[in-house]
C-alpha cells in the first residue's frame, strides 16, 4: 500500500544509479529514528515500569525481588510525599499564574505600533534562551543577602530570600517567572495580533469600555493560544528540578522532582523511585488532559 | 432617533493625500442618505469620521447641534453596520445582539425583551442560539443590523452592508433595509458604490468623487439633472452617452453635429438657450433618449449598428454616427443584428450639455 502512494524514485537520480530503491531510501530515513526512540525512550519506560514493582537498588548487586504494588502503596501512604506534592502544586500555581499575568501584560503592551518593536521583542525573549543552571546561579547571586543587587535596589537590608523557609519557594518562582514570561508573551502576542481589528471597532461603536472589551472580546479570542502556553508551562513547572535544586535546599522547596532525584540517586531506592516517577507521569498526563479538554471546548466556534 | 447630523467643511489628509475636501452636508432627522462613489473616493472615510473611528483634520461634525469631532465613538451614540459584518465569532447571535446593551449594563429583563423584539422584526428569532459561523451571509447581515438597531441609536451608519452578498440576496436585503428604515425612521447614512442600491434606498443621494462632494439630491434629480460630467456618467446604467459636439444653426433652430460627422440633429433654439457656441461643449444623452427608427423620418440621421446586447426586457444597441458611438435603448428584437442601417434621432428634452473644460452642466434638461 505504502509503495503505491509513494512518489516513484526518478530512475535518472543519483540514488537510483547507486542501486537504491524507494523502499531502501524510506528505511534509511525511518529506521534510525525508530531505533533511537526504542532504545532511549520506549525501553527505559518499560524497564522502569518493571522496576517499579520490585525492590531493586542500583547500588547493590542484590537481585531485584518482585514486590507487587508495595512501592505504590507505600508512596501514596507517605505523608512526606504528599507534602512534596503540595509544595509542587503551590509552585506551579504561583509560577504559571505569574508568567501568564506578566507575559500577557507585556504582550498587550507590545501589541501596538511602537518604534523598535522587533528589537524590544527579541531582547525580551533573551531570558528564555539561557540555560536553567546559569539562570539559577545568577539569581542566587542577585538574591544574596549581603551583596545581592535585589536587596540593594529594594532597600531590604539583609533579607534572606533563599534561606527563609517561607520565602524560598516564592523566590524560586519569581526566577521562573522572569525566565519564562517571555514564552507566554510570545504566544500571547501571536494570539493578540490574530484578533481582527474590525472587532475592536465594532466594540467601540457598541459603546463597550476598555475593560469590557478586554474581557468579552480580547480574552476569549486569545484564550485557545493562551491555553497552549499554560499547558506547556504547567508541564514544565510540574517537573521543575534544576532551578530549585541549584538555588536553595530548603525542605520547603523540595518539589517532587527533587524528592525523586534524592530517592533515586542519593538513597538508591531504584524500584521505589521508579514507582514514584510513574505516579508523577500519570498526574502530569491527567492534568494535561484536563487542559486539552478545556482547550477543545474553547476552540469550538 | 430624530437626530440631525451636520458636517461642516470637513478636511482629512492621509499623509499628503487629501481624502476629504471641503465637505459640507446637513442630514435631516429621519433621512436616509446614501453616499455614492467609486472605491477610494472618500465616502467610507467620511462615514468613519462621523462614527468616530477616523479623526478629521479640520471642520466640525455636529450631532443634534453638538460638536462631536473630539468625542470617542462610544460617546457619540451612533450605531454602525460594517461591510465585513464584524460579528463577534465566539458569541451566539443572542449574545451578539445583546452586546451593546450589556456593554452599557442594561437590566436583564429589559435586555431580553429588546433582543427578542429586534430578532422578531428581523425574522431571526430561531437563530438566536447559533454562532455566526453557522449562519448564511444574509442572516449574518441581519444580525449585524440587529446589533446596530437594538440600542436605538441616534443614527445608523452603514458601510456597504450588503456588498458582500450575492446578487439575489442583495436585492432581498435592500428591500428589507428599506422596510426597516420606514418602520424605525432612524437617521441613516449608507455608503455604497452600487448606484442601483443608492437609487432604490435613498431619500437623498450624495455623490462623491476624489474626496469632493459632487452633487446632493433626491435620486430622480440626480438622474435627471446631473450637475456635472462625473455624476452624469456615474449614475444610470447603461452609462450616459457623452459626445463632443459642434453647434451650428440651420433654419430657425440649432443643429447639433457630433464630432466627425457632417450632418447634425436639429434642436429647437429653446433647448440651447444660454449655451455658448464658442467654448467646447459635450453632449450627454441617456440611451433611452437615443431614438432608433427603421425608416427615414424627418430629422433622423443614418447610422450603422455595431453591437447589440439583448437584456430580455430591452436591448442596448450601439450605433455609429461619424466617429462617435452612441448607445441606444430599444425594445427587444428591434434591430436584427450588427452592421444594419438604422435611423437615429435624439430627444432634445432629455439632452444635457456640459462644459468640456469644467465638466459642469450648462443647462438643466426638462
Amino acid at each position: 500500500m505504502t509503495t503505491l502512494t509513494m512518489t516513484r524514485l526518478d530512475p535518472q537520480s543519483r540514488a537510483a544509479r547507486r542501486g537504491m530503491s524507494d523502499i531502501s531510501i524510506r528505511n534509511l530515513f525511518i529506521i534510525p529514528t525508530i531505533l533511537f526512540l526504542i532504545i532511549f525512550n520506549i525501553f527505559p519506560l518499560l524497564y522502569s515500569l518493571y522496576y517499579s514493582f520490585t525492590d531493586f537498588r542500583a547500588s547493590t548487586n542484590a537481585p531485584a525481588n518482585w514486590v507487587g504494588l508495595a512501592n505504590y502503596r507505600e508512596l501514596l501512604n507517605d505523608p512526606f510525599i504528599w507534602t512534596n506534592f503540595a509544595i509542587t502544586a503551590k509552585y506551579v500555581i504561583v509560577s504559571v499564574a505569574g508568567q501568564v499575568i506578566v507575559g500577557f501584560g507585556v504582550a498587550m503592551l507590545l501589541n501596538r505600533d511602537i518604534p523598535f518593536k522587533g528589537l524590544i521583542t527579541t531582547l525580551l525573549l533573551l531570558p528564555m534562551m539561557l540555560s536553567m543552571a546559569v539562570v539559577g546561579l545568577f539569581w542566587k547571586l542577585l538574591y544574596d543577602p549581603s551583596f545581592g543587587i535585589i536587596n540593594y535596589a529594594l532597600g531590604l537590608g539583609r533579607f534572606e530570600w533563599l534561606s527563609d523557609p517561607d520565602m524560598a519557594l516564592y523566590a524560586v518562582a519569581i526566577t521562573d517567572i522572569w525566565m519564562w514570561s517571555p514564552f507566554v508573551m510570545l504566544l500571547s502576542l501571536a494570539g493578540l495580533s490574530a484578533v481582527p481589528k474590525h472587532l475592536y471597532e465594532a466594540a467601540a461603536i457598541d459603546r463597550a469600555g476598555p475593560l469590557y472589551t478586554f474581557f468579552r472580546i480580547t480574552l476569549p479570542l486569545v484564550a485557545p493560544i493562551l491555553m497552549i502556553a499554560i499547558i506547556f508551562r504547567t508541564m514544565e513547572a510540574f517537573k521543575t528540578f534544576d532551578i530549585a535544586y541549584i538555588m536553595t535546599s530548603q525542605p520547603t522547596t523540595e518539589m517532587i522532582a527533587i524528592r525523586l532525584y534524592k530517592m533515586a540517586f542519593q538513597e538508591w531506592q531504584t524500584g521505589m523511585s521508579c514507582a514514584f516517577a510513574y505516579i508523577v507521569l500519570i498526574m502530569v498526563v491527567a492534568i494535561t488532559n484536563i487542559y486539552v479538554k478545556y482547550l477543545n471546548k474553547v476552540k469550538e466556534r | 432617533m430624530t437626530t440631525e447630523i451636520q458636517l461642516r467643511n470637513l478636511q482629512k489628509w492621509f499623509g499628503s493625500n487629501q481624502v476629504i475636501k471641503d465637505f459640507d452636508l446637513t442630514i435631516a432627522a429621519h433621512e436616509f442618505i446614501v453616499m455614492l462613489g467609486q472605491s477610494g473616493c472618500g465616502k467610507t472615510t467620511t462615514l468613519r469620521a462621523i462614527a468616530g473611528l477616523e479623526s478629521i483634520d479640520e471642520g466640525d461634525i455636529l450631532i443634534e447641534g453638538e460638536p462631536v469631532q473630539h468625542l470617542k465613538c462610544s460617546d457619540r451614540d451612533i450605531a454602525m453596520v460594517f461591510q465585513s459584518f464584524s460579528l463577534y465569532p465566539h458569541m451566539t447571535v443572542y449574545e451578539n445582539i445583546a452586546f451593546p446593551l450589556r456593554a452599557t449594563r442594561m437590566a436583564k429583563t429589559e435586555l431580553d425583551a429588546a433582543v427578542r423584539e429586534i430578532a422578531r422584526v428581523l425574522q431571526i428569532s430561531d437563530l438566536l442560539d447559533k454562532k455566526p459561523s453557522a449562519l448564511s451571509g444574509g442572516d449574518m447581515q441581519r444580525v449585524a443590523i440587529g446589533r446596530a438597531l437594538v440600542r436605538q441609536p441616534k443614527a445608523m451608519l452603514m458601510d456597504e452592508p450588503i456588498g458582500a452578498l450575492d446578487a439575489k440576496l442583495r436585492e432581498q436585503m435592500r428591500a428589507e433595509i428599506k422596510r426597516l428604515h420606514i418602520k424605525q425612521g432612524s437617521t441613516t447614512v449608507y455608503v455604497t458604490h452600487d448606484q442601483v442600491e443608492a437609487m432604490s434606498l435613498a431619500d437623498r443621494i450624495v455623490i462623491m468623487h476624489d474626496g469632493k462632494l459632487q452633487q446632493v439630491g433626491p435620486p430622480e434629480e440626480v438622474y435627471l439633472h446631473p450637475a456635472n460630467l462625473f455624476v452624469a456618467q456615474f449614475v444610470g446604467s447603461p452609462v450616459m452617452n457623452i459626445a463632443d459636439i459642434d453647434i451650428g444653426s440651420a433654419g430657425g433652430g440649432a443643429e447639433i453635429r457630433l464630432a466627425g460627422s457632417d450632418k447634425g440633429f436639429a434642436f429647437g433654439e429653446g433647448a440651447l438657450s444660454g449655451i455658448s457656441r464658442d467654448a467646447p461643449v459635450a453632449l450627454g444623452i441617456r440611451p433611452e433618449a437615443v431614438l432608433l427608427s427603421q425608416s427615414n423620418a424627418k430629422g433622423h440621421l443614418p447610422a450603422v449598428t455595431t453591437n447589440i446586447e439583448p437584456l430580455g426586457s430591452h436591448d442596448i444597441v450601439d450605433v455609429k454616427i461619424g466617429d462617435q458611438t452612441l448607445r441606444a435603448r430599444t425594445e427587444s428584437g428591434f434591430v436584427g443584428g450588427e452592421g444594419q442601417e438604422v435611423w437615429v434621432n435624439l430627444d432634445p428634452e432629455q439632452a444635457h450639455f456640459f462644459d468640456r473644460e469644467s465638466g459642469l452642466s450648462l443647462r438643466k434638461a426638462g
